[in-house]
């Protein structure tokens, strides 16, 4: 006979299922949107990147050599790190208790470490989930050949799996615990609403610390460079090189250059660990009573009313609705921290790369602009613009957005201007004014003003192709996971393609005024093509989208057909707007 | 006048709202009751078109609404249910943000959400974020943002809610105001005294149905009742009072 559940322990289940499935924001997803649904995908997103992770196995045979698999077990350990360090920043929130759950679960019989290990372990469930995802197809195939650096066999493979998982889980762990870390000691040092403000920059300084470190730092992976005396500086601030050491030494085969990076690893997991548990125990003990008593926003009594004009009255309602919302709205601003540090990364290590290859080739730019400058600055106006109009796409508060329903009084063509005008304010003006200092304070005028008129027109292209069936308002439409996944796949395509081409084919026409004007005309009519594009899909549209909806399985075809036969259709389907 | 003729509205089959015809004339407050759940809400949003209606018409003016939605849009005030507002803005930023989406021109705005705010004693507040706001200055802030551009039909569902007894004294009087300014004034509320205090007609609705259409005297003479109370109870109140409270009581105790 099962021996019933103690109280502390049903009630332990319960939590634990609420916290998990409250790891996601459900505020953001629409009525028709499915918690399980999109936490599957984002398995099968790590799963699909687990697979790709494997492609060097299938394309090599299985025959790699030592240097490859000692670049390959960092990346993977390293690629762990950062998306468990992404994962615990996104669920930054979601760490210690908020106000709300102090006021539905403070008046009941519930303890406070019944709450703490709940939310604990929902989290721990969460990123472990993230782990084993990410791992699932390379963490079974890789260790075989990891096992060719031990001793090899059936007991070699096993000791090689063994310590490829027991890496994988301590350096999630450390990201984690790192992360609970500076939370928790920002919040015991600081007054709880300082923390509450200062939270959201430290998220973001995180995010960008991360994603940084993972884009940017050097290939060591050799025991040349690991032993190399004016690397050892660098490498004691690489938590991914200390694990790499790490799993050589679990694995049995630890070549005697790693015993600082292990050592360090070792000390590194056990100050995470103790920080992380201290800032846990003190945010449960100490600040539950405070986040009770204090306000989370303190009123700000004399705020000055910014309100600039940005065109038409609607235009600039929802321009300063769309800044408002990006300023204020922790989620938004993590969510286009990470569209831009992903863009920033990309375009730092594409320059950097770049740069080097020219030093090494002994180059000579000749005092102009080089190409891969160019570049750059196209990629990042994409990048800023996808990010913006991808993050405004996100609603917030989406209970409120009757006010825009109820106003809704002006033409889907109005609106898309509106939006247009946001996209120009957030994106384009920053990235173009950004440019511009950046390029007139380096190098000669002409080929620089040229770039920047065609960047400012790729930019404008850029904005109509975005908004092409953009029928919402920013930050208002309820998000269906899923539905723009083809959309994105082409984008990033047209993204990591088009901005080499585009800058080195403009490079060339810089120096020929006439290239350059058909350059120029060519770019102007693809931009007023698109717009017309954009404006007539947007006449066409019968009003401004407020809930995304799953496209019908079934759609009709339209044909035509003799009116005196009668559909035999019940009025349910009829209603289903099926047929 | 608005004219509501025979609308329906059901919810995966099950009926909210059975042909439900009334009118609300200009300069008169109509009161609309009804026990929760009754479909008092779904008729209201189905009246500023937040939601459709599986059957049925509105007319405003004699139109339509459906036939230019934007036109009746520019004309209505509605203060909903329940208070949802971007609480991320300031009161004084949520009421330009709505003056703006509704094309009143700045200097207009400007006077009619100070005085609003005022008015509603919230003009010390007006660059508090609204987050920190109570219920009742919520409350407030919808009832501006209804008020702002001069609606010709003001639908307010349960406005009261929230407010302490002298912003409900002023609302109510504002009600009636309205009223006598030729505007067509529609509200719920499920305070009675409230009600047959400042309505001139009264709709009762009891699960989707309308069971009663009159005036407050009319009804009173129909039901040979002296009070609203009365009548509500006889019509939308099925069940003995009394007999549930003791059943609640006796639940809890066993």
């Amino acid at each position: 006979m099962r021996k019933p559940l103690s109280m502390e322990r049903r009630q332990f289940r319960v939590l634990y299922r609420t916290f998990l499935m409250r790891v996601i924001d459900l505020e953001l997803l629409s009525a028709d949107a499915d918690t399980s649904r999109l936490l599957a995908q984002f398995a099968a997103l790590f799963a699909g990147m687990s697979f790709l992770f494997t492609f060097w196995i299938i394309a090599s045979g299985g025959a790699l050599p030592r240097d490859f698999l000692w670049l390959m077990e960092h990346f993977l350990i390293a690629t762990t790190m950062v998306v468990v360090g992404l994962f615990s920043v996104l669920c930054w929130d979601s760490i210690f208790p908020d106000r709300r759950d102090v006021l539905v679960l403070a008046p009941l019989p519930v303890r406070a470490r019944t709450l703490f290990r709940a939310k604990i372990a929902a989290l721990i469930s969460a990123l472990s989930l993230s782990v084993l995802s990410l791992n699932s197809i390379s963490g079974l195939i890789w260790p075989f050949l990891f096992s060719a650096t031990n001793e090899g066999g059936l007991l070699g493979i096993l000791h090689a799996l063994a310590a490829y998982w027991a890496t994988m889980i301590l350096a999630g762990l450390f990201m984690f615990c790192c992360v609970l870390g500076v939370q928790g000691a920002a919040s015991q040092l600081l007054p709880r609403q300082h923390f509450l403000r200062l939270s959201a920059l430290l998220q973001i300084a995180v995010f960008f610390l991360f994603f940084g470190v993972y884009i940017l730092e050097p290939s060591l992976e050799t025991p040349r460079a690991l032993t190399a005396p004016e690397n050892q500086r660098l490498l004691a601030w690489l938590p991914s090189y200390w694990f790499l050491g790490l799993f050589q030494q679990l694995n049995g085969s630890m070549f005697p250059a790693f015993a600082p990076l292990v050592r360090r690893a070792w000390e590194g997991l056990a100050v995470a660990l103790f920080g992380g548990m201290a800032s846990i125990l003190m945010a449960y003990f100490r600040t539950m009573g405070k986040i009770v008593e204090d306000p989370d926003i303190v009123p700000g009594a004399h705020r000055a009313n910014w309100s600039p004009r940005f065109g038409t009255l609607l235009q600039t309602s929802v321009v300063l609705f769309s800044v408002r919302t990006l300023l204020r709205s922790r989620q938004h601003r993590v969510l286009l921290s990470f569209c831009l540090g992903s863009g920033l990364a990309i375009v730092l290590a594409y320059v950097k790369t770049a740069l080097d290859l020219q030093r090494l080739l002994h180059r000579a730019t000749g005092g102009a602009a080089d190409v891969s400058f160019f570049v750059a600055s196209l990629w990042a106006m994409c990048f800023a613009i996808l990010g913006v109009r991808f993050v405004i796409s996100m609603p917030h508060m989406l209970r409120a957005n009757w006010i825009f329903r109820m106003t809704e009084i002006h033409s889907v063509t109005a609106y898309l201007a509106a939006i247009r005008r946001s996209l120009w304010v957030l994106a384009v003006t920053p990235v173009w004014l950004f440019f511009c200092i950046f390029f007139l304070l380096r190098w000669p005028a002409w080929p620089i003003v040229g770039h920047l008129v065609l960047l400012g027109l790729v930019g404008a292209i850029v904005v109509e192709l975005s908004l092409y069936g953009f029928h919402k308002l920013p930050f208002t439409c309820s998000w269906l996971p899923g539905q723009p996944k083809v959309r994105l796949v082409s984008w990033g395509c047209l993204l990591v393609l088009v901005p080499p081409i585009a800058g080195g084919l403009e490079k060339r026409r810089l120096d020929q005024p006439l290239g350059y004007v058909c350059m120029f005309v060519l770019l102007a009519c693809i931009a007023a093509y698109v717009r017309w594009r954009t404006v007539a899909s947007a006449r066409s549209a019968e009003g401004l989208i407020f809930e995304e909806e799953y496209r019908p399985e079934l759609f009709s075809l339209n044909l035509p057909r003799n009116e005196s036969i009668p559909l035999p259709l019940s009025a349910d389907v009829e209603r289903s707007g099926i047929c | 006048m608005l004219d509501i003729r025979n609308i329906s509205k059901r919810y995966s089959g099950i009926p909210a709202v059975e042909n439900v015809s009334f009118c609300a004339r200009a300069g008169e407050v109509t009161g609309y009751l009804g026990p929760n759940g009754s479909g008092k809400s779904t008729t209201i949003k189905m009246i500023t078109g937040l939601i459709a209606m599986d059957s049925g018409s509105i007319l405003f003016d004699g139109k339509p609404i459906h036939s230019d939605l934007m036109a009746y849009k520019q004309r209505l005030g509605y203060v909903p249910e329940e208070p949802y507002l971007y609480t991320h803005l300031s009161g004084a930023e949520y009421l330009v943000m709505v003056a703006q989406l509704r094309n009143l021109a700045p200097r207009l705005a400007s006077e009619r959400i100070d005085g609003l705010l005022r008015a509603f004693a919230l003009y010390d507040d007006r660059h508090v974020a609204i987050s920190a706001y109570s219920k009742g200055m919520r409350q407030k802030v919808l009832l501006a943002a209804a008020l702002l551009h001069n609606p010709d039909l003001v639908l307010l569902d349960e406005p009261f809610s929230g407010l302490d007894v002298g912003s409900s004294l002023i609302l109510r009087s504002l009600i009636e105001e309205l009223a006598a300014r030729g505007k067509v004034v529609l509200f719920s509320s499920h305070e009675l005294e409230t009600v047959e205090r400042i309505s001139s007609r009264i709709v009762i609705l009891h699960r989707g149905r309308i069971v009663a259409d009159d005036s407050i005297e009319g009804l009173r003479t129909l039901m040979s009742l002296p009070t609203l109370e009365g009548i509500f109870s006889q019509l939308a109140v099925q069940q003995d009072t009394t007999a549930i409270s003791k059943q609640i009581a006796d639940l809890i105790h066993a």
